[in-house]
């Protein structure tokens, strides 16, 4: 279907691809293996390359167990709460507003889109100091909600939702409202389903925020129960010195998460509808 | 029914969207607000601290960018993202092709190739910083093997810049493939069939139909990595912190010195607003040139 490739093409590729997809993971691997060593024997470990560089010789369940039930197990449930409260939020009102963008013709349409723009080109660690003095001046230190709100608003994801609308055929939408249907039902059932592999892809702009958070939070929260995954793990760099197994045994943590939750939303990319719905 | 490719594209064109300031502005209202809440009006806070000094209003922050190290990073930032987002698009486009095709466990090898972007970036640089190293680092002792000899990397004046790229793109390219993959799959299957009854080769069929099929996400992934690598800054604090002898001295990190190394926030924050002026114009002609060649197309039927 689609861009499938002959078949003399995809064969190799049915080869080609899991080789190269692991060796892209290489580096991370060799986290994960060294997340399993005692701590002192991360930096030893590839004098002389062999295979053994990839697998931990002592596998110690240390590090992973202290990861589970220390400080950083709660900082991970912590970022899982921010980021899917995100997520939830976030797609929502970002499908609104590039619903809002590309439906309708209104003077200074133009300008928004170039504030949404905008808004995504700002560094948002220049926004951080100020953000987090606001923030503690309402009194949203230390609660997820200030930790959740930054998120919300994201004009990335905005961005990219609109790309995916402006190919919409405008007369899905007229047909409906030809029908009756108001702004909100043909948004709710034009553009929505139309568009869910743009909606994973703007949940995933969102969540990777929210996962990769570090500097706001970092200002907003002084409770360690509060913690997200990210400051959890780099206040591990702190502590009497550097426990480099334990380091990267969070590392591999914290990435497991993102992992589990892309491969559960796979299914989503595997089907299209556009082509499909005007088919007539 | 198949349809013609040049009549099928020109349904967006079309489009005649209904006019309604007002139901446009209820649904853009949350979004608008967060936004200048959380974004523009800090930035617009941050643009204002940096046209005052010493209590009053004054251009002087602005007067030290003349000096010889803005410049230079000015320069270094412009041939960094000169080479890398071009290459980042292109790199991420063959990476979407390959695995929207139908092969096993498809799913778990994009999940594989995305999975850096999901590790926290200190801890991937510092893993890379491993591998780089000359010496006994990993990536010298592959090139042993095959004979070349060893490297300096990170600790050299020509080679430091790329090394960075190589390991910014190895975190992006996975991010950027996922939002191409999705606009592939969005591309109408019977303009894909159609031309392939027409003897259509997949070569011919992915150039002429697919990626012009694509331009939208291609544009935004061009205009994502771009603002991404202009802003790049964890790499370079973690790995060379602007060195060996400037050469990956990138605005933002010159802008981080300024604030927290020398402690004076007032030049970081014109250096930033200069920084985000710059990524504004180059965004803007982005638009242009991505509009500019596809539009034709459009307008064919």
């Amino acid at each position: 279907m689609r861009l499938d490739m002959p078949r003399w093409g995809r064969m190799p590729l049915a080869v080609l691809v899991p080789v190269g997809a692991i060796l892209w993971l290489a580096p991370l691997a060799w986290t994960v293996a060294s997340g399993l060593r005692p701590g002192n024997a991360v930096f030893r470990s590839f004098r002389g390359l062999n295979w053994r560089t990839f697998i931990p010789d002592a596998v110690t369940a240390e590090n992973v167990g202290a990861v589970a039930d220390g400080t950083l197990g709660r900082a991970i449930l912590n970022s899982l709460i921010v980021a899917g409260a995100t997520v939830a939020l976030g797609v929502l009102i970002s499908a609104m507003a590039a619903y809002g963008l590309t439906a309708f013709r209104f003077r200074g349409r133009g300008f928004v889109f170039a504030l949404v723009v905008l808004a995504f080109m700002v560094p948002f660690e220049a926004l951080a100091i100020p953000l987090a003095d606001t923030a503690r001046d309402v009194g949203l230190d230390n609660s997820y909600i200030g930790l959740i709100l930054p998120g919300v608003g994201n004009g990335l994801a905005i961005f990219l939702l609109r790309q995916f609308y402006l190919d919409i055929p405008a007369e899905l939408a007229e047909a409906a409202s030809i029908d009756g249907a108001g702004a909100w039902r043909i948004f709710r059932h034009v553009y929505l389903p139309l568009t869910g592999p743009a909606m994973v892809g703007a949940g995933i702009i969102i969540f990777v925020f929210q996962w990769q958070a570090y500097l706001l939070p970092l200002l907003l929260t002084t409770d360690p129960s509060m913690d997200v995954g990210a400051v959890a793990l780099a206040r591990l760099f702190g502590q009497y010195g550097v426990d480099w197994g334990m380091l990267f045994a969070g590392a591999a943590f914290l990435c497991l998460v993102p992992a589990i939750v892309l491969l559960v939303f796979q299914r989503t990319f595997t089907e299209s509808v556009v082509g499909s719905a005007v088919k007539g | 029914m198949a349809q013609p490719p040049s009549q099928a594209a020109s349904l967006g064109r079309r489009r005649r969207p209904r006019s309604g300031g007002v139901v446009a502005t209820v649904f853009l209202a949350p979004a608008l607000l967060t936004l200048v809440l959380t974004r523009l009006a800090p930035a617009v806070d941050t643009f204002i601290a940096s046209l005052r000094a010493g209590g009053t209003w004054s251009l002087a922050n602005y007067a030290e960018l003349g000096a010889d190290t803005f410049r230079e990073a000015v320069v270094t930032t412009v041939v960094f993202n000169a080479i890398i987002n071009p290459a980042q698009v292109l790199v991420s486009y063959a990476l979407a092709v390959v695995l929207s095709q139908r092969l096993p466990a498809v799913g778990l090898w994009r999940t594989l190739i995305f999975l850096p972007m999901a590790v926290p970036p200190a801890v991937s640089t510092v893993v890379w910083g491993i591998w780089f190293r000359p010496g006994d680092g990993i990536v010298n002792s592959l090139l042993a093997v095959v004979g070349v000899p060893d490297q300096p990397f990170l600790t050299s004046p020509t080679q430091a810049l790329y090394v960075i790229m190589v390991i910014a793109s190895w975190i992006g390219v996975g991010y950027w493939m996922m939002f191409l993959i999705a606009g592939i799959k969005n591309v109408p299957i019977e303009m894909v069939e159609a031309a392939a009854i027409d003897g259509a080769g997949w070569w011919r069929r992915l150039i002429t139909i697919v990626t012009p099929m694509v331009r939208r996400q291609l544009s935004f992934v061009l205009v994502a990595a771009t603002v991404a690598n202009f802003l790049l800054f964890v790499p370079v604090q973690v790995l060379t912190r602007g060195g060996p002898a400037g050469s990956t001295n990138l605005v933002m990190y010159e802008a981080y010195t300024q604030a927290f190394v020398f402690n004076d926030p007032g030049p970081a924050f014109a250096q930033i607003t200069v920084l985000v002026a710059l990524v504004a114009v180059i965004v803007a002609v982005q638009f242009r040139l991505m509009r500019g060649p596809t539009e034709p197309l459009r307008h064919a039927s």
